[in-house]
């Protein structure tokens, strides 16, 4: 059974580096002075960490909410071109909308390993399972950080961020071996300065957009 | 309703809208479709740069560690990846030598 499979396959090293990344928004949240509701339904239905801290960040500063929204709308809109990639692999149905909401970057990056070496009939599920399981962890992890912060120390919390980057960069490496993937990483390193630059809510995903179409266009001529 | 949760109620609809947007406009093209390739170029790389600006040139609580952990931290997951594959004595790893160095200085 795929689902059950994927849920398995979820709770491993991703479930580890999700909750270390969630318990440390929901500390801050926490910290914050926000409500334990707002921090689950951030984490849940926002489910997209850039944005989620942005707008934690932003709240309560001059302007009023709509600067905060639009700035983590920014720090988010790569989930736009990570649905695009992912779509084509979910099938075309109605069904493929039912992952919509575990559309965020651990199970978009497990996704694009695993999805083509399956069979088409149980893409959809397993992409569920994974999703389902690190949406679950999320949650129970921000709830988690929410009720420890006060014990945990700043360095703690932060160090619990950096997982995040370091899970990425370990799957990254692990992918560069498709050579979309490596001239995608190679020219999205060269890409980030351009983030210093950039105006800061769409620098990420700038820096994303220039070095990914270079990338594309390395690709396109290398196909020619 | 409060600002808080007006902000939080509109990024949730907004980010809704884009994961659906790109659901609907690929749903339809094959995985090796040029969009899909270029789509897939762009997220990857925006993943990328997120990785090394989180190691290089960090903003926020990340700042709060100090350089030299967050490169031995990182140095020490991509070797242990060189040497045993895998993702979780990587992370693991990686995360232990942060900590350590971070303790450190």
């Amino acid at each position: 059974m795929m689902f059950a499979t994927a849920c398995r396959e979820a709770l491993g090293v991703p479930a580890l580096a999700m909750a270390a990344t969630f318990v440390a928004f929901g500390a801050a949240v926490q910290a914050a002075g926000l409500g334990w509701g707002w921090a689950l339904a951030s984490a849940l239905l926002v489910y997209g960490m850039p944005g989620q801290m942005v707008l934690l960040g932003a709240l309560g500063a001059p302007g009023g909410a709509l600067p905060a929204v639009a700035g983590a709308v920014a720090a988010n809109a790569r989930f736009l071109p990570m649905a695009v990639a992912l779509a084509p692999w979910l099938g075309g149905g109605r069904r493929r909308f039912l992952a919509l909401p575990f559309i965020a970057v651990t199970p978009w990056a497990m996704a694009m390993r695993r999805l083509p070496g399956l069979p088409t009939e149980q893409r959809l599920s397993w992409f569920l399972g994974f999703g389902l399981t690190s949406w679950v962890v999320a949650g129970l992890a921000t709830m988690l950080g929410y009720a420890i912060a006060p014990r945990l120390e700043i360095w703690m919390l932060a160090a619990l961020l950096f997982v995040n980057p370091l899970y990425f960069g370990v799957i990254l490496a692990g992918d560069a071996v498709q050579p979309l993937v490596r001239r995608a990483v190679l020219l999205g390193v060269v890409a980030a300065p351009l983030t210093f630059v950039l105006p800061t809510a769409w620098a990420l995903l700038g820096a994303g957009v220039v070095g990914g179409t270079l990338a594309f266009l390395w690709g396109e001529l290398g196909r020619r | 309703m409060a600002a808080d949760d007006l902000a939080l109620g509109l990024l949730v609809l907004a980010c809704a809208a884009m994961r659906a947007a790109g659901l609907v406009v690929a749903g339809r093209l094959r995985p090796d479709h040029p969009f899909v390739r270029w789509a897939a170029s762009v997220a990857i790389a925006t993943l990328a740069a997120f990785v090394i600006l989180a190691v290089a040139a960090p903003v926020g609580s990340l700042a709060l560690i100090p350089w030299p952990a967050r490169v031995a931290g990182f140095l020490a997951a991509m070797a242990l990846f060189a040497w045993r594959r895998g993702l979780f004595l990587p992370v693991l790893g990686g995360f232990a030598v942060t900590l350590a160095v971070t303790r450190l200085l």
